[in-house]
């Protein structure tokens, strides 16, 4: 239960990154982030991926989206709503995240070739929640 | 599967049983991901395009040649391509060179990934007003993004037309090694008309000033110098599209500097067209 409140926090944390980079991509300002040949927030946002595609709705509200309903479900988790649909689909979800982060990240090293440090910290906070929601599908699962 | 009859007093036997230690799965998803993320790199590290050793003087002359030979008819059909238009009008006493004409001023560096993209629409722009002699070849850095994107460096050129005059600041070369410094006038332009600081930029007369390339540089990605001119002469390539769409839209800026002189050139129904758009 305490990792749920961890997860609760990382969430939070979520919303909050998704909400800057939303604002400064809608503001059209750069978003304070250092610019090198690796790590250019700027660049990545700017790109034709800073976009969900065929839309003109940043990838970053999407996070919005995502972190929004991954609170809610550690918090369900956390009250001590034991039923494990609940975990399943706390699991389930935070893999859709991962996926996506994957994906998202292959876009920035592949195609890009540079990173996006807000963009990193919330793809960390994805890979923290995935990592809280996995042990508790696999606890009592035992080698036959 | 038949079942072993109980004793009523026996307990069920089980199979001994091991549990995953909880740290496991953590660690092995942990450790997926950096495979994955190691896999990124290699590819990325794979694809990027390498620096191909800088033609000769006269092979470099002859690609020159070809971006100044395009057809009119070809440029007048793409108009703005797919090209942004970055052209901000502006207002300052009207610039002009040292031989009394207006002045093209442009400010980069070799290094500059979007400056390499630039100057492609800048040479094919300005040779429908004059002549370029002494543009070498040279790529951006190798370790800014768009690595190596092909291009041609302005130190060491020449410009003479009888309309316009071109004036050149490259700070600094690919390896970022400072190459040239600009004259306070020109620091002062940078400082009046670039306010974002981007590179590369360009002042038309002090009528119009760009920050910033109309395209991206990938465009020209992995492309040799005369692959990147081969493709502008096909008016439907991604290049084509990109270079003399940005290359349009700065001269349409040249032909407002220019009272539309060259008429051969200023007249056409596309410069027409974009001049109205540039305010």
């Amino acid at each position: 239960m305490r990792l749920q409140l961890v997860a609760l926090l990382a969430a939070v944390a979520g919303v909050g990154v998704s909400i800057y980079l939303t604002a400064v991509h809608i503001a059209g300002i750069p978003p304070a982030c250092p610019a090198n040949a690796a790590i250019n927030c700027e660049q990545v946002l700017s790109s034709a991926y800073g976009v969900v595609a065929g839309s003109a709705v940043p990838t970053s509200a999407a996070g919005i989206l995502w972190f929004a309903v991954s609170a809610v479900l550690a918090a369900i988790v956390r009250l001590g709503h034991s039923a494990p649909v609940w975990s399943r689909l706390q699991l389930a979800w935070s893999a859709i995240g991962l996926v996506t982060v994957l994906f998202l990240v292959y876009l920035e090293i592949v195609r890009l070739g540079v990173v996006c440090v807000w963009c990193s910290v919330a793809h960390a906070l994805v890979l923290l929640i995935f990592l809280i929601a996995l042990p508790r599908q696999l606890e009592g699962r035992v080698d036959a | 599967m038949s079942r072993q009859p109980m004793s009523k007093h026996s307990r069920p036997m089980r199979k001994p049983v091991s549990r995953t230690p909880a740290w496991v799965p953590p660690v092995a998803v942990v450790a997926a991901i950096a495979l994955v993320v190691a896999g990124f790199l290699l590819v990325r590290w794979y694809t990027t395009p390498q620096a191909a050793p800088p033609l000769t003087p006269n092979a470099a002359q002859l690609v020159v040649n070809s971006l100044a030979g395009l057809p009119a008819a070809e440029l007048d059909s793409i108009g703005q391509g797919s090209a942004s238009n970055l052209i901000k009008p502006v207002s300052g006493t009207p610039l002009t060179g040292p031989s009394g004409k207006p002045l093209v001023f442009y400010f980069g560096a070799e290094y500059c990934p979007y400056c390499g993209a630039e100057r492609w629409p800048i040479i094919v722009a300005l040779s429908r007003f004059g002549t370029f002699s002494g543009l070498a070849t040279t790529s951006s850095s190798s370790t800014d993004i768009y690595p190596n994107t092909p291009t041609f460096t302005f130190h060491g050129s020449t410009f003479t037309s009888q309309y316009i005059d071109f004036q050149a600041v490259e700070t600094t070369d690919r390896n970022q090694n400072l190459l040239e410094t600009p004259t306070a006038a020109q620091q002062a332009l940078v400082n009046q008309y670039d306010t974002s600081g981007s590179i590369p930029f360009v002042d038309l007369g002090n009528r119009f000033a760009f920050a910033g390339a109309m395209y991206l540089p990938d465009v020209l990605a992995g492309m040799s110098w005369e692959a990147v001119a081969g493709s502008l002469s096909q008016p439907d390539t991604t290049q084509a599209k990109a270079v003399i769409g940005s290359a349009n839209l700065i001269t349409a800026a040249v032909c407002r500097m220019t009272s539309d002189q060259p008429s051969s050139v200023c007249t056409s129904a596309s410069i027409q067209a974009i001049e109205k758009k540039l305010g």
